[in-house]
Parts: structure tokens; sequence; C-alpha cells
């Protein structure tokens, strides 16, 4: 597959984000964040339309997101940077009330924002803004123990961010209660680090979903993934629009939710500690690691049956008939 | 409605028993289906394996935008290009990227040669119109639940006089009709399509059921919507009989939806239609009658069709898929990992609903 140009399926977190940066960047997809010794250090950069969304805006998202980054690879968040990339004419106030999200997201997670870049472009082209982050690795969880028989978990319901942008940008106006789950997770997963629970490996199932997220957790790995139907938590509410635009939720992103991969051992204790916070309520055992296919993710459906978990191919659109 | 309870484990894995305590009483049963939300169903719900070995569910023509004509595709694409500064060419999301004989609507605009925007319903298409002072033709695909509304917001909306029709409009009785005549598919039985069902009527395939002895039922797209209409076509074989069913009751009426019918009578003639691959089908196509015709961007802008048109990319064999003559992963395209969603060669591998992306999503590279 050989592009000349970037298109919008180059940035949907798919196998077409991997092919760019194993094939142009020359650099290895892995971790959430890099392992520096006793430092983690990540990057990111926000670009949600709508700016303000049910239940967040690109503010909060912009720590949140840097923030569980760090704490996927075992760090306790420190430092952010922040960098702010704004069109001409856009309005100080609505600038004004991204920055105070910042400010409260920043206080939930105790990391400080302690420098920043200013950037404005000719109107028309957008409104931007790159975190950076650094935490200081509690232990590093860099995904090298991932052995057969270890229990997937994920912290909660999965697919709201997703579908909540997707019925606020299409203006859908479906009556339904949709909100994006963006959040900090500090609370929920420092305990966890901090613990002796033997944990793997850790991602937040962002773009591509739990379905692309799953598929990194074995890509080129000998081993594969099995998850059941069933035991994926979704609410009702995902359910309903998953159901009418016909894309399902396993490909819906999410911005306030923790894949976690653990010894089978320690398991049901993780769940005891997710079930005491209030984010990890919902927090259920979805499936487990195979040497049965390696590389490839397996859906388990209710009816015996099974299928490929495959990873999205292209930003998914609702069907017409 | 609560579609939980047709997709209930217990139901569906009764339904599954069920089958297969049936299955020694007849040889192999071909079950074509003609609507890619089943395709789209029976793979991600696995449902081939509930089934006995003798019974093939079988893929057909059901993704509209996979038997659009390049013919149509090149006709729009050269106008749009020839009145860029002047027109907007609107369709659907699942239109945009089906190439035709050099151009997809997608790529022609990425290439800077005419302006095409997406919409996603007829409402929005209407505010497009309004809110600009350029000709915008509506490049119309569906089948008939998609003619439907067309017809409907022809008729009864003031439209604004910027805009047009360009109809590659399917009528799928018809289509199906002609095919089985010409012996291009050879089946069993045929699952009929919920959604458009809801428009013709499942009295639309009772001829079908006659000529040809073919069990028909309708069905909706839940697992036990599937299992239950392919339980009702062993019952009909057991009792050698043959005629149009409706399992999809809770949806679709027998005889149809008769203001939808007539309606779409009102606006549009049967004509006789290219199916890309398959070539003229005979009255298979809706077209605009004379009262209508200011609306249709054909005549209104006199649209030139060129003769010279490529169906199919070299190697491409979506005209065998959406007969069913041969599995998608029997394609070498798909095969050897040539023809994917990301390079999409064939129409079959573009659309949700064609039988190759369904297949792709599932089963991935072989």
């Amino acid at each position: 597959m050989k592009f000349d140009k970037i298109t919008m399926d180059h940035g949907s977190g798919g196998k077409l984000t991997l092919g760019l940066i194993e094939n142009t960047f020359k650099a290895k997809a892995g971790l959430d964040s890099a392992i520096l010794g006793d430092i983690a250090f990540t990057t990111d950069s926000h670009s949600v339309q709508p700016l303000f969304f049910k239940g967040g805006d690109i503010g909060k998202l912009s720590v949140s997101g840097t923030v569980n980054d760090l704490l996927c690879v075992g760090a306790k968040p420190l430092y952010l940077s922040s960098a702010f990339i704004m069109e001409e004419g856009f309005l100080i106030k609505d600038l004004e009330k991204i920055v105070e999200s910042m400010k409260d997201e920043a206080k939930k997670a105790n990391v400080k924002i302690v420098c920043g870049d200013t950037k404005v472009v000719e109107a028309g082209k957008g409104f931007y803004i790159n975190t950076s982050g650094i935490g200081k690795i509690i232990r590093p969880i860099d995904g090298l123990n991932i052995k057969e028989g270890d229990k997937i978990i994920v912290t909660g319901n999965i697919g709201d961010h997703g579908f909540a942008i997707l019925n606020e940008r299409e203006n859908f106006n479906l009556t339904s209660n949709l909100i994006s789950d963006c959040t900090e997770l500090t609370g929920l997963i420092l305990p966890l680090i901090e613990s002796d629970l033997d944990i793997h490996w850790m991602r937040d199932p962002t773009r591509g979903g739990l379905a692309m997220c799953l598929n990194e957790l074995c890509y080129k790995r000998d081993f594969g993934v099995e998850v059941f139907e069933e035991l994926i938590p979704i609410s009702d509410e995902v359910r309903s629009i998953s159901e009418m635009l016909g894309i399902e939720p396993y490909y819906s992103a999410n911005e306030g939710k923790i894949v976690i991969v653990a010894n089978q051992k320690d398991a049901s204790k993780i769940l005891d500690v997710l079930h005491k916070h209030p984010l990890g309520q919902n927090a259920k055992i979805i499936g487990e690691i195979t040497k049965d296919h390696p590389s490839k993710v397996l859906l388990n459906l209710s009816y015996d049956t099974k299928r490929l978990l495959n990873m999205p191919i292209v930003e998914k659109m609702p069907r017409i008939c | 409605m609560d579609l939980n309870k047709f997709k209930d484990k217990n139901l569906v894995l009764s339904l599954a028993q069920a089958i297969q305590k049936k299955s020694n009483s007849f040889g192999l049963l071909r079950i074509m289906h003609v609507c890619g939300t089943h395709e789209n169903s029976i793979m991600r719900y696995a449902l081939r394996d509930l089934l006995p070995n003798n019974i093939k569910l079988i893929a057909g023509p059901g993704c509209p935008v996979c038997v659009t004509s390049s013919r149509d595709i090149d006709a729009i694409i050269n106008f749009g290009i020839k009145n860029k500064s002047k027109c907007i060419i609107a369709t659907f999301g699942d239109m945009l990227r089906v190439k035709g004989s050099q151009y997809s609507l997608f790529s022609a605009s990425k290439a800077g040669l005419l302006n095409v925007k997406m919409v996603y319903g007829l409402d929005e298409l209407i505010e497009l119109a309004r809110n600009t002072k350029k000709e915008v033709i509506f490049f119309s695909v569906g089948f008939e639940t998609t003619a439907a509304p067309v017809a409907s917001v022809i008729k009864n909306y003031n439209l604004p006089e910027n805009l047009s029709f360009f109809s590659v409009h399917k009528y799928t009785p018809n289509g199906v009709l002609e095919l089985l005549k010409a012996g291009k598919i050879n089946i069993d039985a045929l699952l009929l399509p919920g959604h458009a069902c809801v428009i013709s009527g499942v009295s639309a395939y009772e001829k079908i059921a006659d000529n040809f002895k073919l069990p028909c039922v309708a069905a909706g797209f839940e697992p036990a919507d599937i299992l239950s209409a392919v339980l009702m076509i062993i019952n009909q074989i057991e009792h050698k009989t043959s005629k149009a069913e409706n399992e999809y009751k809770r949806v679709l009426k027998y005889e149809g939806n008769k203001l939808g019918q007539k309606t779409l009578n009102d606006v549009f003639g049967l004509t006789d239609s290219i199916w890309r691959g398959l070539g003229i089908i005979r009255k298979s196509g809706f077209d605009f009658n004379a009262k209508y015709n200011f609306l249709n961007a054909k005549a209104k802008f006199n649209i030139q069709f060129s003769n010279k048109y490529i169906e199919e990319q070299k190697g491409c064999r979506c005209a065998e898929v959406i007969l069913g003559v041969i599995e998608p992963t029997q394609c070498p395209l798909y095969a050897k990992g040539l023809c994917t969603p990301y390079n999409p060669i064939g129409p079959c591998m573009v659309s949700d609903e064609g039988t190759c992306r369904n297949w792709w999503e599932v089963k991935g590279e072989i």
C-alpha cells in the first residue's frame, strides 16, 4: 500500500497510522510514553471538533490525554507543557474557558503546567493544543512480560467519547444522553501502579477504540488476544447509537478508560481496587492472552461462534441503507 | 422496540438447533440474500458457523453502490469537471469512493477537478442547495428503500430551483427476476431484503416464487430474524411449496407501503438499467416520469454518456462476487492482498455494504 499524500485515514489511529509511524517516521509503534530511566516522557496533539462537547472540551482533553499516557507506562504524572495554535479571530472568552478546563483537570491530576507556546495562524485554520508531559516512573510497565493466560481488564464502559463527538459533530440530534468519558485517571490508576499487583501492560483505548488497542497489544508479537463479547461493558446509549449508525462500539474512541493486561493471579484483586473508585465501577475482565493465534484479536460471540476483531480500516461512516 | 430480544442467545441457539435437526431431510440448500446489511449481520455474528454444512448462505447483488455502472459514474464526474465553476455534485458517503473508469467522485474532488459534497440525508441536501447559487446535482443511488424517500421529497417539497437529481436507483425485484431468467444465478431459495421490502412488499416476489419454484422469505437483520427465515425456507422445502413469506412482520407489511409505492410510481418509472458487471437489466432502474422531468439532471443539463467505460479493473472479479458465483476470498486480488479497503480495486471492497468489504473486516487478509 503506497500513498503519495496524507489522507484523513492516516490520522484515524488505525493501520494507516501504524504504517506512517513505521515507514515514514522509521519509528516503532509501541508504548503510550517513552521510558527513559526513571522518567516517562510523552506528547499528544489535540484537534477535536467541536472544541466544546458534552463531558469536556479540547482543554480538558489535552491534559487528561497526556496524563493518562504517562500513567500507562507506570509513571506518576508530574509536569506538562502546553502549546496553542490558534486561528485569527478566535474568541478570547472561548480561550479562557479552555484554559480554565486545563487548570481544573491539571489540579485533579496533581500535575503542573510549567511551560508553553502560542502561535496564531490565519483565520479558518482551526484551533489546536499540543501537550507534552513528564512523569516519574514508579515501576516501568513496558509490555515485555506479557504471557499466555494473562487477563485483559477494561476499566469501564467503552465507546462513549467517539459516539458523543460524532453525535454533536454531525448534528444527528439524537435525544439520547451521550456524554464523553473524557477524564484524567490518576486517582484510579496510580494506586495500582503503587501496589505490587502484577500488571504487564496498560493503554488508553483512544482513536480506533478498543479494537485498535487490542490489535496494538499483540501487533507483531508471538501471542494473540481472545475477548468475549458478553463481558465487554457497553452502555445502553452507546449500544443504541451503534445499532443506528452501523458502527460497532469496539471502534469508537474512549478518553477515560484504560485497558490493563495483568497476571491472572492478580486480576480479581485489580478489579477490587478498580471497583472501589467511582471511575472504575464498571471495570470487567474481558478476555485473555493466548498463544493460539499470534498477532490476532478474536472476538468470542454470544452464540459460541467467534470472529476476527480487525484493526479499524478507515474513519467509519454511517451506512446509506 | 427491544432489538436485544432478537439477539437473545437462547433463542438464536435454539433456532440453530432446529435447523441442524432438519438438515438431513434435504441435500445442498443454496440460499441467496440480496442485501448488504444481511451480509453485514451474517459476518458480524458469524451466522454461517451456526448452520449445517449443506446450507450455504450466498451474498447476491445487495449493495447499491456496487452495482452502479462506471458509465453513470463517468458521466457525473465528466459533467462535474466541465462545469466546475457552476455546480456541486452531492451524494451519500458510500458512493464517493467507488471508482468509475478513471476516477471516483472522491479522487476527482481531491485532485481539485470538481466540487463534491457528501450528505447524510435529504434534508442536508436541500439545505446545501438553499445556501449556494451553484447548481446542486444529487447523484441519487440506492434500491427502492432510498428511491422512495427521494421520490417523496421530490413530490412533496418545494425544492430550490438549483437542485436536480441524477437517478441511478435500482429496483431489486426486477433485478433478481431478470438475473434468474438469464440463468445467471443458481440458487434454491431467496432471503428477501427486509428494508427494501418495506416499500416493494413481500408480494413483489410472488412472481419469482411461482415461476422459479423458489421459496422466498423476507427477513429482518438480527441473528434470530435471519435464522428464523432460514427455518421458514426449510419448512417450505419440506412441504414442497414455494411462496413469498414474511418473517419481518414487526416492521414490514406483506403488500408493502402502498403510499410509498404510489409516490415512487408518480415520480419515477421503471427503465432498463445497467448493473455494474452484469450488463443491461430490463426494467430494473428508476428514472423520471414526464411530470417531474424538470428535476432530472440528465435532461436538464443534457448530460452526455460515453459508451467507452471500464466496469472492471484488471483482475477484479466483483461481478462474480455479486452473483454469488465465487466467494470474495476466491478472487485472486483479495487473496493476494492486492485489493483491500485501503486500496480497493473493485466496488465490493469500497462500500460497507459490499461483500468483499464485509468479509475483509471480519476475516482480514488471508
